[in-house]
């Protein structure tokens, strides 16, 4: 018999919500980069450190939205290195990613090890207890927590600033033709090392969400391919930040389906259920790669990639 | 605004694509700028624009010394250009395009502000019919060309400089070009019309300045020089070639036979053509670009699905209903200079020498002998002057017009029973036009089929036995081109039926 009450359907959603937040902003960032042409495969190493920065700033301040901070920061950081090799030093975009993923895995197990065990606070409450008691919304509202509320935030914020602003029209135009950008009097290396950073925050500031927000703990390799997920799901959201979150639904949606029915005692083992997530995923992303190759959609300077 | 251009130099390697060039540029005026492929007229222009930097040699704008070290500064100073290799965005629209490259674009593009009328007013002066909203990638080539005119004019720069701008219009379009030219300079503002054709210096040149080989051989009043003298010039010691002659068809032998062929993609569509070719015959295609001529061109070389009818080709089927038809003979037995050669008839990071064997690359051996390859490659780059003639350069490294050459070189290379060539002097100057020409008509004295698809008329009622025009994917009317005039022709042009 499978416990009914576990599929309540707004708890559903608000812990669907809660952890497709982490990837949802890990998807924003990395959409951010590839529109300017640049593909960085080392989101998982940058939420990786900015959730562990974000972690061990919360506990020292005894702040979160230091923690959020500090840990977006970190992100930016771990991404400089990323935007330095490839922009700067015009190495090879695939090799420098997987570097910065790779770094980041093992800075974060080892500076990670006096965390691990530790507990932080995270935030209260957003809303006051009273709401409860207002029907079907109440228990909704009352639980979304901060970065649950900025990640919404964000997404329209960042598809308005990419398809309605002048800079996200330059940032467009660079991700399509280097050449053309140039010869319109742009400075693409600028636009490029931009897009890089941002998405180092976004990513960092995601790592963040998770450990300081979602967990409030430290564990090795937290993020569990989380960052190198959100790269794929990019693909699925077609670039667009609007897709974004219908995207990060998908896998987040799906761990919680799966976290659910693990509490609703199925008798599958607990390790076959966790992989849902990423089965769904790949699913999605063959489906979405096959339209993409009829619609098209991709920024053209990606190819550059295999240069 | 008075430009003067004093000892610039600039070399990509070991070419010299300038040397050592004088040039002034005279408020007011159009400057036409002649010269062969490769003389080194866009290297020049795009030194000026801030693209390159000059290896020596100063700009001097109204008696004062600037250093341009990127377009943006140009644009500051009130320099635009329209490159040869078009400059948009083909995953954008044309609004966002115009956008782009305006100065004044706001920081937030609301889409209803009096900005955007301003920033299209000039594109709806060119082109009322261009709807802004359109994607770029979904354009003509035409329709593009004036895409960047508009850009550029939005610049309100008072130097305007267009690099072939010609080479891709239609006549009527070129007349409004011209117009247009004049207008700019009458309001005061100069214009450097880079060309190698002699009508658009006929058209709206006040001055003609002539290169040849990087340098600055002739400055003179456009009225004062004769087309021969420019001819010479431009070509320095090299003789013009004569014309090319062709043989008349053998007559009522049927070699070729496109069998009320429909086809439709997402450009353009073509409805019930049907053509009949005898050995030897040059049929022209006449027509305003963007009418179905490439689909046209692609079904006959079997590269489309056919909604209806078939192609026959010395009693074999070469594209069928339907589906995509598969004939290994394909590329031995058809040759085919696509439009577009660059995204269309080359890989552009390959070499030379593999673009050049690409039609043969299934036949070819296991293990593929480099030098034999490669010889053969060098052979054909000689035959046809593609420059850089190293066959080891990559397709990417070569101007428009080279490679038009090198696609025209591998697709003329072999013994075909059918040539379809779409615009085959697109970018190219007189002699390597002849020479192209030469080849094809080659290819019709030993019997096979041209399909020739060209805007310039006068070419083609010149080399064709006959003209077939197209408009809106039918055929409107075909005429011996012994017997056609240029007034029928832009009638029937215009969609209006041949009436008997
Ligand atoms: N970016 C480049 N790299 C190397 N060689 C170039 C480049 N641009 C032009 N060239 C060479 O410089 C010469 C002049 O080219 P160009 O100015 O484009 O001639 P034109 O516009 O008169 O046809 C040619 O030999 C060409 O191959
Ligand atoms: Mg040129």
């Amino acid at each position: 018999m499978l416990d009914s009450s576990a599929f309540n359907i707004s708890d559903l959603t608000v812990s669907s919500l809660r952890s497709s937040t982490p990837i949802l902003l890990a998807i924003l960032g990395e959409t951010l980069t590839q529109r300017v042409g640049i593909i960085n495969l080392g989101v998982e190493g940058q939420m990786l450190v900015g959730a562990l920065a974000g972690f061990a700033a919360t506990l020292s301040f005894g702040n979160p939205w230091i923690g959020l901070l500090v840990g977006a920061l970190a992100g930016v950081l771990m991404s400089s290195l990323h935007a330095g090799l490839c922009v700067g030093l015009k190495a090879n975009q695939i090799a420098s990613g997987i570097a910065v993923l790779i770094l980041g895995m093992g800075l974060t197990s080892f500076y990670g090890i006096p965390y691990v065990g530790q507990k932080i606070h995270g935030f209260h409450h957003l809303l006051s207890a009273h709401w409860q008691t207002v029907p079907i919304l109440g228990t909704f509202v009352s639980q979304l927590t901060p970065t649950v509320i900025i990640g919404l935030i964000a997404t329209p914020l960042v598809g308005i600033w990419l398809y309605r602003t002048r800079t996200g029209l330059i940032w467009r135009s660079v991700g399509e033709s280097v050449q053309v950008a140039r010869a319109t009097g742009i400075n693409p290396a600028f636009v490029q090392v931009q897009g890089v950073l941002i998405g180092g925050f976004f990513s960092g500031f995601a790592g963040a969400a998770m450990s300081v927000d979602y967990t409030r703990d430290w564990v090795e390799n937290m993020t569990g391919g989380r960052g190198l997920v959100a790269v794929g799901l990019v693909i699925v959201a077609r670039w667009n930040p609007f897709l974004a979150l219908p995207a990060a639904l998908l896998f987040g949606g799906s761990e919680a389906f799966y976290l659910r029915l693990q509490t609703a005692g199925v008798a599958v083992s607990p390790y076959l259920l966790a992989t849902i997530p990423y089965v769904v995923t790949l699913l999605v992303l063959l489906v979405s790669y096959y339209l993409a190759n009829k619609e098209g959609g991709a920024p053209q300077g990606l190819t550059a990639i295999f240069r | 605004m008075h430009i003067e251009l004093r000892g610039i130099s600039k070399h990509f390697g070991e070419v010299a694509a300038n040397a050592d060039v004088n040039l002034e540029i005279k408020a007011g005026e159009v400057l036409a700028l002649l010269g062969e492929n490769g003389a080194g007229k866009s290297t020049l222009m795009k030194i000026l624009y801030g693209f390159y930097q000059g290896d020596s040699g100063e700009i001097v704008i109204d008696g004062t010394t600037v250093e341009i070290d990127t377009p943006r500064t140009a644009m500051a100073l009130g320099i635009g250009m329209v490159f040869q290799q078009f400059n948009l965005i083909p995953a954008l629209s044309v609004a966002e395009n115009l956008m782009l490259a305006y100065p004044k674009s706001p920081w937030w593009q609301s889409r209803h502000r009096p900005v955007w009328s301003t920033v299209l007013e000039n594109l709806t002066k060119l082109a009322r019919d261009i709807d802004p909203s359109k994607l770029v990638r979904h354009l003509a080539i035409g329709e593009q060309q004036l895409v960047e005119l508009a850009k550029v004019l939005n610049l309100n720069a008072q130097l305007v400089i267009l690099d072939e701008p010609t080479a891709v219009l239609t006549p009527q379009e070129s007349e409004r070009l011209w117009a247009l030219v004049r207008q700019l300079a009458d309001s005061g503002r100069s214009v450097v019309l880079i060309t190698h054709k002699f009508e658009d210096v006929e058209a709206c040149a006040d001055r003609v300045a002539i290169m040849r080989a990087g340098r600055l051989v002739e400055v003179a009043d456009a009225r004062g020089k004769t087309i021969d003298e420019m001819v010479t010039l431009m070509m320095g010691q090299h003789q013009v070639a004569a014309n090319p002659s062709v043989k008349s068809p053998q007559k009522d032998i049927q070699k070729l036979w496109i069998k009320s062929i429909s086809a439709k993609d997402r450009r353009a569509a073509i409805v019930d053509i049907e053509l009949q070719l005898a050995p030897g015959e040059i049929l022209g295609i006449a027509g305003v670009a963007g009418n179905g001529q490439r689909l046209l061109a692609d079904a006959v070389a079997g590269l489309a699905v056919l909604d209806n009818g078939e192609v026959i080709l010395d009693g074999e089927v070469v594209s069928r209903l339907g589906r995509q038809p598969v004939n290994p003979n394909r590329n031995s037995k058809i040759g085919y200079i696509p439009e577009q050669p660059l995204e269309n008839g080359v890989a552009s990071d390959l070499d030379l020498t593999t673009n050049l064997s690409l039609h043969r690359l299934v036949g070819m051996p296991f293990f593929p002998k480099k030098q034999t390859e490669q010889a053969q490659a060098q052979k054909l780059i000689d035959e046809f002057n593609v420059r850089p003639s190293d066959p080891t350069k990559l397709a990417q490294d070569l101007s428009g017009g080279n490679l038009q050459k090198l696609v025209s070189a591998r697709e003329l290379s072999g013994m075909p029973s059918l040539v379809v060539a779409c615009y085959p002097s697109m970018g190219l100057d007189i002699l390597s036009t002849r020479a192209i020409y030469e080849q094809m008509f080659k290819h019709a004295e030993r019997g096979a089929c041209i399909l020739w698809i060209s805007e310039d008329l006068d070419d083609l009622l010149q080399y064709a036995h006959r003209i077939a025009v197209l408009s809106h994917g039918k055929i409107t009317g075909i005429l011996p081109a012994a017997s056609a005039d240029r007034q029928t022709i832009g009638l029937l042009m215009t969609g209006a039926r041949k009436t008997a």
